[in-house]
């Protein structure tokens, strides 16, 4: 095992305990507040993730991802509060209509690239925010839908619900994880490789044999599905499901977090969303304008580290690696000190 | 008669009022190093965009094996077997040199499997590993292909072209910008390639095509002006005039001259 493999398993190990033990640790060192900002950075990381799915993977800048968020959310909101559905049923109904609305609106926009790919994405997800906005009886409008929350399921006649804190929290933190191993085990797949190949130059990608339309397609169902998670999870963890989340610049922060973590990396989402979530909790008790703060923090990020934080530490990695595999300078260097 | 490995049957592309290639009827039988030639603007790689799907044809059709394959989308004829590079190298430019050596033979698959470890595909690595050592390219493996040399990508280009088992080759300029001793390896590879391989290819170095073809099209404003063999078109008055006894030509001799 290489000295690289090695830091970068204890990092990941020491990340999954604190993770594990958040309940109680963070309690004990600051406060409850926390343990509840932690979890939404879980859950908002999940959706950067989505941005970052199409993005650094596949090459599609998508604006619209907040749509399908808000369709998670609502399908948990209206499934419980008009449908009244079970835990599991709403959960599913959130997915399904996030994946079914990317489906939907990805036949269309992944026929384009760039900026058209942009704006189609941000007029499909303002259609429905001002549709969502109008159709007061069945989305609450702007107010949106509150709801409480049914048990999740029960064991031997002990309920568990997300009444219970450290429930909801586990919760969540095994379905964001899932769902991040998940997009691990398909970037390293046949199917990841030609999001790759597409990324990089989807000319030659469609010459090599590569049906680019429906792979893109194919991205883009999975990048709803990861926000579909999102929203529904968001929904559960507020109690409730708003038209506001679907507006685009919900859209914007997932991408402006998911750039400034590090694109094309699987843990980029989670370092950005963690670190914006952080500067705006800490700063906005203080300062109305927190956002400034972001905004010269994304423009410092993207001139001075174009590949994000995960980029610099990569960076850092690899000249670990160099100095092990080349260790003949810096030994000459050591004699050239030791003489006199 | 055989069937003919490729034939257009009067293949046109207009885009506005240019006429780039004008009601092009051309046969190739299988078995041939087949060149084409003309000046620039001639309809060349118009031609191969055609056939390869990248442009949809105002009219006329395209035979592949006594298949007709007008109007297939780029992906369906390559998993035909039609296999191209293009005329400005083109290559995944963040993935290693193995990588897209990988994709490539992965590409044609209808089917990419969405969960399973890519790395544990051994038939592809074996292959991966085998067209590496054929390109000469094994120490550089691991090299990510937009850090390569031009000749090193050149020579990428021909091992994608390998690994993808084609039927039938297109290569647009394959030695455009490489040095002599880069042509003549590549020229070597694309020898090779031809007691195997159907190719036709583009080209602008004439003595690169006086060497390789077994036949020879000549195109002008998107018309076929000759065809025939290396003899009969260095002999042809009307190609002379068109294309090799061009004035620019006769600058560039004056250029070589002075220099």
């Amino acid at each position: 095992m290489s000295r690289r493999t090695a830091i970068e398993r204890v990092v990941f190990g020491l990340f999954a305990a604190f993770m594990l033990s958040v309940p109680w640790s963070v309690p004990a060192v600051v406060s409850n507040f926390w343990v509840s900002i932690i979890t939404e950075i879980l859950i908002w990381s999940l959706f950067a993730a989505s941005v970052n799915l199409l993005f650094g993977y596949v090459g599609l800048l998508s604006f619209g991802q907040a749509l399908y968020f808000g369709f998670g959310m609502y399908g948990v909101g209206i499934g419980i509060d008009l449908l009244h559905l079970g835990f599991w049923p709403v959960f599913a109904l959130g997915i399904v209509a996030a994946m079914a609305m990317a489906l939907v609106s990805g036949i269309f926009a992944v026929r384009l690239t760039w900026h058209y790919f942009a704006i189609i994405t941000v007029v499909f997800s303002l259609i429905f925010y001002f549709l969502a906005v109008r159709l007061k009886p069945l989305t609450g409008g702007d107010d949106g839908i509150n709801f409480s929350m049914p048990p999740t399921f029960s064991i031997g006649g002990h309920e568990f619900s997300f009444t219970d804190a450290t429930f909801q929290y586990f919760f969540i933190l095994v379905t964001v994880a899932l769902c991040f191993y998940l997009m691990h085990k398909v970037i390293r797949s046949p199917l990841g490789k030609a999001f790759l190949a597409i990324r990089d130059n989807d000319v030659r990608a469609s010459l090599i044999g590569i049906n680019v339309y429906l792979v893109r397609l194919t991205a883009f169902v999975m990048a709803g599905f990861l926000a579909g998670v999102a929203g529904a999870l968001f929904a559960f963890f507020g109690r409730y499901a708003s038209a506001t989340y679907m507006f685009y610049q919900v859209s914007g922060e997932g991408v402006v977090w998911a750039i400034v973590g590090g694109a094309g990396t699987l843990f980029g989402p989670i370092i950005g969303t963690t670190l914006f979530i952080i500067i705006r909790e800490v700063v906005s008790t203080h300062w109305e304008h927190h956002s400034l703060i972001v905004g010269v923090v994304a423009i410092l990020v993207v001139i001075l580290a174009p590949n994000g934080v995960v980029g610099v530490w990569r960076d850092l990695l690899d000249r670990v690696e160099e100095r092990e595999t080349k260790p003949a300078p810096a030994q000459q260097e050591q004699t050239r000190a030791a003489a006199p | 008669m055989t069937v003919p490995t490729l034939e257009t049957r009067g293949l046109t592309k207009r885009f506005g009022g240019l006429t780039a290639v004008d009601d092009l009827s051309l046969s190739l039988p299988g078995g041939q190093l087949h060149a084409i030639i003309g000046p620039n603007g001639a309809g060349k790689t118009t031609f191969f965009n055609l056939i390869s799907g990248l442009l949809a044809a105002t009219s006329g059709e395209v035979y592949f094996r006594g298949r007709n394959i007008t109007g297939l989308s780029a992906h369906e004829i390559s998993r035909l077997g039609i296999k191209r590079t293009l005329q400005v190298k083109s290559v995944f430019a963040r993935q290693t040199v193995a990588e897209n050596l990988w994709i490539t033979y992965e590409g044609s698959k209808r089917f990419l499997h969405p969960f399973r470890d890519a790395a544990a595909d051994t038939a592809a690595r074996e292959r991966v590993d085998r067209t590496l050592e054929q390109i000469g390219l094994t120490a550089i493996a691991r090299r990510q292909a937009g850090t390569l040399s031009y000749g090193d990508v050149a020579l990428l280009e021909i091992g994608m072209a390998l690994i993808s088992d084609p039927q039938l080759l297109l290569l647009d300029e394959p030695t455009c910008g490489m040095s002599p001793a880069e042509t003549e390896r590549a020229v070597v590879r694309i020898r090779e390639m031809a007691r195997t391989i159907d190719i036709v290819i583009i080209e602008h170095d004439m003595p690169v095509v006086f060497d390789i073809a077994d036949a020879i099209t000549v195109m002008a404003q998107g018309a076929i002006l000759a065809s025939g063999n290396a003899k009969e078109i260095a002999a042809d008055e009307r190609v002379r005039e068109a294309y090799l006894g061009r004035p620019e030509d006769e600058d560039y001799v004056e250029e070589a001259a002075d220099a």
